[in-house]
């Protein structure tokens, strides 16, 4: 399958071109809100505006379109069908709450109006990512989602963390995408493809795998656990969580999160996970080993952390961990995309929601919030006390909020694939994870204000944040019937 | 057969409803607030007894049942019945609830911070608590299960004593790490359920159709058997919850530094979730591994029984020694429910509602003591029942309840347990009545310590008896006790079909397959 022949693009049905107006649309508005947003006095509302309408528009562009027939362009390489126009669709939603918990904490942090065209540009590398089976093209993808992150994590101009965090996050990530780009290199060289139905074919079909694929893939593998921070390759995780505005480490943790994980469940399913192949078992083996160690790693060394960024930095690893159990079900299981893919959902909100309501409390150039200064802050402010509770219980998994029903789908998909040793890991490690999450409780509710409690900036964008994300948490974690019914729709 | 009704949606949810209003009222006075919570707890009481009327006693088999689809994608259900097992339970809670407003009635000097929040968090609790005990679905139960922790959690470790923060964290954990692994054992249910049958499903009753492999021959045999792990997934959970020793060390904690009436509904109804859990699941569930196991937990009941009386005996702490007297009075129900005999079964679910009283009333005691004098030492006290007759009577009537009096609810349970687990195994049961004693030694201490002797304090003048409501709370209190000592049959009468079947099965399944 020669790439060259499909460019370039000789005509473009009406379909065709309808599938791609989102990006379009995105790409057209990020640099609209770029121009908009050089206005003296009002550059930050016309950008936040320019970016709100046109998420707004490809949201639902995309939601009245979602009914079209399938479309691929390129031979194959893009793909929008029923799936990747619904994480596709997830995607918009993450950016759209981001832009909203931006509006606010931009001025308050000294942010420039480009940060609203920056999340355009992520979203519209993240749609691509998400809607692509082609190994160059992924990269390409991700390198357009990764360029405008790492500025937005360094756009806290006056902090050294920001700029600290800004560094360390491009050149280990410049090396990740190295690494990708080499391995994936090495998998067109012993397979002949970088499409990933056809590297499954070339593995199932041919007997002799070069053992050029085999390094190749170990490369890619380590890029692709780089970007979704598990451990051991979680280096930058808690620095990054901490140096960047909080509104960004909010929008990394859902949606680079989500978007990296669904892209490597793709490659892994094609790559790994492939039934059969001699020595791909060392692959899954080392996945299920990476699974535990996130796990175990992430909520033990959170338990040692007095600062709440830090703190969800180290769940977050956790969290990859859990999803990783995911994946390694997946691979051996049948039902586990449409589980990992709630999860990761509803993870994404109730993460947004938190770092919505840190940024709520967060002074200028604050490095992160400790404990100490959220103490007795939860009878002060209530809703949002009550808010980051809901949020806090989603990402420990107790019931009422949507983190219990994804956790749920996803351990109960990991025992039905026969996979008990890895979940009961995961569930005695979920406790260890209840103990830290609550003692941000004991303080918000239960101890006295000592010492310089945080102030508490009033914040249109971030508030919102919160009490949408919280009511959606609530409502997914009460009633989740249409969202599993959707979602299993999308997956088979 | 079935007969169907929203009744006991009505009886869950209608704490719920009182919960959203209470924000919007414009009140913030105490004791206005605590009216609306009594008003609440009667309505629940109301529905309690129509439900009772409409039991009938006859059926052994799941009534008055509500569903409504929820997950079906999952086969997960919105699905409450109550049978004779549940149904004292839940009519111990709706009793229990009103009663605990009555006794923990604030004085009008006593401040309660955010009394709108406190009160919001004891509606969820008791939610919380019927979803538990009328779930007739595996993840509802869990659910609720659950849900029943995040109240409990705020109430303790806001309104709680100076070492709350350590006890609240302590008790979620705890209860935390027995539940997360029933979850494990849940899903492997429903893995197998599906498996078998080609259908999701975590009905109860659909789930309690499937056959675990056990395999007695020899010790690695049932290790390798998964009932065994199922079973002893479930029971940790369970045990926890009861607290059978030694899983029983954050209960002293959090009975000490709950507020009064969070010890009351804790000691009442938290702690039978427990053995109702055990009697409910990990028993016929999992009927040949639990006899297998029997021997083990019987004598974990037993040390319970006996070690929790000692440590009672060494409190000075009041609160602490009727925390002690639960975990050894909670033994005997583990006794009786393990020692696989129709007699006995019948007195641990007798023995749940009757602990419920007691301790509950206990806990009021505690509370009308510390309102008025601010102390729990028990060497603080002293004399006391000159000034306080009527205080005096309802804690003497209580103790005599504690301690199975014949005559009193307590004999009524204890006495069946001891009775059917000395046919399986006397010598235990040898040790089990000492505990009997051990219970009459510390509780009559404890009166004697508080109510007689002479008096340590001089500040005797300001203590005035028992007011109105608490007179209500103790006299429908010593109702319960007598009624149920002397008349069993009129408050037990309707689940006797129930546990008739119930026993009947159980012992068959282990009497074809088990030898101990």
């Amino acid at each position: 399958m020669e790439i060259n022949n499909y460019f370039p693009l000789t005509s473009l049905s009406a379909l065709e071109l309808n599938s791609l107006i989102p990006l379009m649309v995105m790409a057209f508005g990020a640099i609209f809100s770029l121009l908009v947003g050089t206005d003296k006095n009002r550059g930050h509302d016309w950008a936040f505006a320019m970016s709100f309408g046109t998420l707004v528009l490809t949201l639902l562009h995309s939601v009245f379109n979602f009914a079209n027939h399938d479309v691929t362009l390129l031979g194959g390489t893009l793909v929008f069908n029923s799936f990747t126009k619904s994480i596709s669709i997830m995607a918009y939603l993450f950016a759209l709450i981001a832009v909203v918990l931006t509006y606010g904490q931009d001025r308050k942090e000294g942010l420039l109006s480009e940060i609203y065209a920056l999340i355009l540009f992520s979203c519209s590398g993240m749609v691509l990512m998400l809607s692509t089976t082609h190994l160059l093209f992924m990269f390409i993808a991700l390198e357009i989602m990764s360029l405008a992150i790492y500025v937005m994590v360094a756009m806290r101009r006056t902090s050294q963390y920001s700029a600290e965090a800004g560094m360390k996050y491009f050149i280990l990530g410049g090396l990740a995408s190295a690494l990708m780009l080499y391995g994936s290199g090495l998998i067109f060289g012993s397979t002949g493809s970088f499409e990933l139905t056809s590297i499954a074919h070339h593995l199932t079909s041919n007997t002799n795998i070069s053992p050029l694929y085999f390094v190749g893939l170990a490369l890619l593998m380590v890029s692709l656990l780089f970007k979704v921070g598990a451990a051991p390759f979680h280096g930058w995780v808690a620095d990054v969580y901490q140096g960047a505005p909080t509104n960004v480490t909010g929008y990394m943790g859902a949606a680079v999160k989500f978007t990296a994980f669904l892209a490597f469940a793709r490659i892994s399913q094609s790559t790994i996970f492939v039934k059969n192949v001699e020595g791909l078992v060392w692959f899954q083996h080392f996945i299920w080993i990476v699974a535990a160690v996130s796990m175990i790693y992430g909520n033990f060394v959170a338990i040692a952390q007095t600062e709440l960024k830090r703190m969800l930095a180290f769940s977050t690893i956790a969290h990859t961990g859990y999803l990783l159990l995911g994946l390694y079900t997946m691979g051996i299981g049948t039902q586990s995309l449409e589980t990992m893919l709630l999860y990761l959902f509803f993870y994404a909100l109730s993460n947004l929601g938190a770092f919505a309501v840190i940024s709520l409390f967060e002074n200028q150039n604050q490095k992160d919030l400790t404990l100490d200064q959220i103490a007795g802050q939860g009878i002060k402010h209530p809703v949002l006390g009550i808010s980051l509770t809901i949020f806090l219980f989603s990402m420990a998994g107790i019931p009422l909020t949507s983190g219990f029903i994804g956790k749920y789908g996803l351990f109960s998909a990991a025992v039905a694939a026969g996979e008990i040793p890895l979940v009961v890991i995961a569930v005695l490690t979920s406790v260890v994870s209840v103990y830290y999450y609550l003692r941000v409780l004991v303080y918000l509710f239960m101890k006295e204000a000592d010492g310089k409690p945080a102030t508490f900036h009033k914040l249109k964008g971030a508030s919102i944040t919160a009490l949408v994300s919280a009511l959606m948490t609530l409502q997914f974690g009460l009633f989740p019937k249409m969202m599993i019914q959707f979602v299993k729709m999308i997956t088979q | 057969m079935q007969t169907t009704s929203t009744l006991l949606s009505w009886l869950i949810f209608s704490p719920l409803i009182f919960a959203v209003i209470i924000p919007f009222l414009k009140t913030t006075s105490s004791c206005t607030l605590r009216w609306f919570a009594l008003v609440q707890t009667i309505v629940n009481a109301v529905i309690a007894s129509v439900i009772y009327s409409q039991f009938d006693g006859a059926i052994s088999e799941a009534q008055l049942t509500h569903f409504l689809f929820w997950l079906p994608d999952w086969g997960i259900n919105y699905h409450v019945a109550l049978d004779g097992i549940s149904l004292p339970l839940v009519m111990l809670t709706a009793y229990v609830s009103p009663l605990a407003f009555l006794g923990t009635w604030p004085s009008k000097e006593t401040v309660t911070k955010y009394e709108k929040a406190f009160l919001v968090l004891l509606f969820c609790l008791q939610t919380g608590m019927y979803g538990t005990f009328l779930s007739a679905d595996m993840f509802l139960f869990y659910f609720f299960w659950e849900v029943v922790l995040i109240p409990m959690f705020f109430l303790i470790g806001i309104w709680g004593g100076k070492e709350r923060i350590y006890a609240t964290v302590k008790f979620f954990i705890y209860t935390m790490v027995g539940s997360l692994l029933m979850l494990v054992a849940i899903f492997w249910m429903l893995k197998t359920n599906y498996e078998v049958t080609g259908i999701a499903s975590a009905s109860m009753a659909d789930l309690a159709k499937l056959q675990f492999g056990f395999d007695s021959s020899s010790l690695s045999a049932v290790f390798s058997s998964p009932q065994t792990w199922l079973f002893l997934a479930f029971a940790l959970a369970f045990v926890i919850k009861v607290p059978m020793f030694p899983f029983h060390t954050w209960l002293p904690d959090a009975h000490v530094q709950a507020p009064t009436i969070g010890s009351v509904f804790l000691a009442a109804v938290l702690l039978k979730m427990g053995t109702y859990g055990l009697m409910r699941i990990a028993l016929p569930f999992f009927p040949e591994a639990a006899f297998y196991f029997a021997n083990v937990f019987k004598v974990l009941g037993v040390v319970g029984i006996i070690y929790g009386a000692f440590c009672a005996l060494a409190q000075t702490d009041f609160k602490k020694l009727v925390a002690y007297s639960s975990v050894s009075h909670m033994g005997y129900i583990v006794l009786g429910l393990f020692s696989f005999q129709k007699v006995a079964i019948a007195g641990s679910l007798y023995q749940m509602i009757n602990h419920g009283i007691s301790a509950g009333g206990l806990f009021m005691i505690v509370g009308f003591l510390y309102e008025r004098l601010h102390t729990r030492n028990l060497e603080e006290f002293g004399g006391l029942s000159k000034t306080v007759p009527l205080m005096a009577i309802s804690f003497m009537i209580l103790t005599l309840s504690s301690v199975a009096l014949p005559g009193s609810n307590g004999f009524v349970g204890e006495f069946p347990i001891l009775l059917g687990a000395f046919q399986t195994s006397p010598w235990l049961v040898l040790f089990a009545g000492t505990g009997v004693i051990f219970g009459a030694v510390y509780a009559l201490k404890a009166f004697q310590m508080v109510m007689l002797g002479p008096s340590t304090r001089n500040d005797l003048d300001h203590l005035h008896d028992l007011n109105k409501k608490e007179i209500i709370a103790m006299i429908a209190l010593a109702v319960f006790v007598f009624g149920i000592g002397f008349f069993p049959k009129t408050f037990f009468g309707k689940s006797d079909a129930s546990l008739e079947t119930y026993a009947t099965k159980l012992i068959e399944k282990v009497g074809s397959n088990g030898n101990q």
